[in-house]
C-alpha cells in the first residue's frame, strides 16, 4: 500500500503495522512517535493498529534543541 | 519567603541543579554529552523533528539515555498555535515518558517572540491534563502571574531574543514577576556569559535555561562548567543576602584622628 511518510509518497509492503514501517525506515522503536492523519498512535497500540491506503504518516523522534 | 532550601523544585520533584541546559546546536553529540556532564544539569530540553533515514544519526534518544540522573523536558518548537503545541506535548511524552514540557510557541521566525495568547492556551490545557509545564513567555508580570493561575510549574520569561546573547534584556520586568511570583521564574533565552546568570540568580531567579551560549562558545564543555559556576555563585550570594547600597561612602577602616 501507499502511505505519505514524513511528507513522501512511500510503498509500504510489510503487514501494515507500525513496527513494520519502523522496520523498512531502518527507525528504533524505542525512540520514536507516531502519528496518523495526525492522531496520536500510542506505542502499545502499535502491533493491533493497521495502516490504511493513503494515509498520512509522521514518524517522529528527538533532535537537539532549547 | 521562597528560595528557602537549595533544591529547585519544579511539579513536586527536585532538582539540585539550577541550571537548566538547552541541547540544540551543539556540533556534534559528544561535545553535547560531555557539556551536559559538565554543567552538572538534571533537565534538558529536547526538540521533536520528523525521523530522517539518511541522517538516523540525529536521534538523540539513545546518547541521553546513557546519561545518569537527567530528565528530559520535550519542547514543542515548530508550534504555530495552541493545538500544535498541545499535539506536540503529547508526542513528547509518549517518546520521553517526561511529564516535563517547554511551551513555546513563536510564530514569527525573525524575531522567534512567544505567542502570548496561544502559549497561555496551550500550558492550561496542558496543565489540566497533568503535564509539569513551564512555558517560554515574553517577560510580562501580568502574563506570568496568569500562567501560575492556571497551574504552571514555574514560568521561563526570556532575557533577551533566542540565540542572540543579548544578556538580560527584560531586567525591569523580570524583577517584577519575580516580586509576585509564588512559582519559581526561571530565565530563558538571551543570555550570552556566566556573569548574566550571575545576575540573575542574585535578583531571585530561580534557575536560569542555556543553550545557545553553551553551544556556540569557542569550547563548550568548558563554557558549561563557567556556567555552572555562575549560577552556584549568584545563588549562593542570594542567600547570603547583599549588603545595602549607599549613595555616599560608609567607611570601612576606623576614621579616628591620632595622626594629626
Amino acid at each position: 500500500m501507499f502511505l505519505t511518510v514524513n511528507g513522501e509518497k512511500f510503498e509500504h509492503r510489510g503487514d501494515g503495522t507500525v513496527p513494520a514501517l519502523l522496520a523498512e525506515l531502518g527507525a528504533t522503536p524505542e525512540h520514536t512517535a507516531v502519528t496518523v492523519n495526525g492522531e496520536l498512535v500510542f506505542s502499545k497500540d502499535w502491533k493491533s493498529f493497521k495502516f490504511n491506503d493513503g494515509d498520512t504518516v509522521e514518524v517522529l523522534t528527538f533532535v537537539g534543541g532549547g | 519567603m521562597k528560595h528557602e532550601t537549595g533544591n529547585l523544585k519544579l511539579g513536586g520533584h527536585e532538582f539540585k541543579s539550577r541550571l537548566i541546559l538547552g541541547t540544540g546546536k551543539f556540533s556534534d553529540t559528544e561535545t553535547m554529552i560531555k557539556a551536559i556532564e559538565a554543567s552538572g544539569t538534571e533537565l534538558v530540553t529536547v526538540a521533536l523533528r520528523r525521523f530522517n533515514r539518511e541522517k538516523p544519526s540525529d536521534d538523540l534518544c539513545a546518547p541521553l539515555a546513557k546519561l545518569k540522573n537527567i530528565r528530559l523536558m520535550p519542547n514543542t518548537s515548530g508550534a504555530m498555535n495552541a493545538k500544535e503545541a498541545v499535539r506536540a506535548a503529547q508526542l513528547g511524552r509518549e517518546l520521553s515518558g517526561s511529564p516535563f514540557v517547554k511551551v513555546e510557541i513563536h510564530p514569527n521566525p525573525h524575531h522567534l517572540m512567544p505567542d502570548a495568547i496561544e502559549t497561555y492556551l496551550a500550558a492550561k490545557e496542558l496543565a489540566a491534563d497533568g503535564f509539569i509545564v513551564l512555558p517560554y513567555i515574553p517577560a510580562d508580570p501580568v502574563l506570568a502571574k496568569k500562567l501560575e493561575d492556571v497551574g504552571c510549574a514555574a514560568v521561563m520569561p526570556l532575557g533577551a531574543a533566542i540565540g542572540s546573547g543579548g544578556g538580560l534584556s527584560t531586567v525591569d520586568m523580570i524583577r517584577l514577576i519575580i516580586r509576585d511570583s509564588n512559582i519559581p521564574v526561571i530565565v530563558d533565552a538571551g543570555l550570552r556569559a556566566p556573569s548574566e546568570a550571575a545576575r540573575a540568580m542574585e535578583m531571585g531567579c530561580d534557575a536560569v535555561l542555556v543553550n545557545s551560549a553553551i553551544a556556540a562558545a569557542r569550547n563548550p564543555v568548558d563554557m558549561a562548567r563557567a556556567f555552572a559556576l555562575g549560577v552556584e555563585t549568584g545563588y549562593a550570594a542570594r542567600q547570603a543576602g547583599l549588603m545595602p547600597k549607599s549613595d555616599v561612602a560608609v567607611a570601612t577602616s576606623p576614621l579616628t584622628s591620632f595622626l594629626k
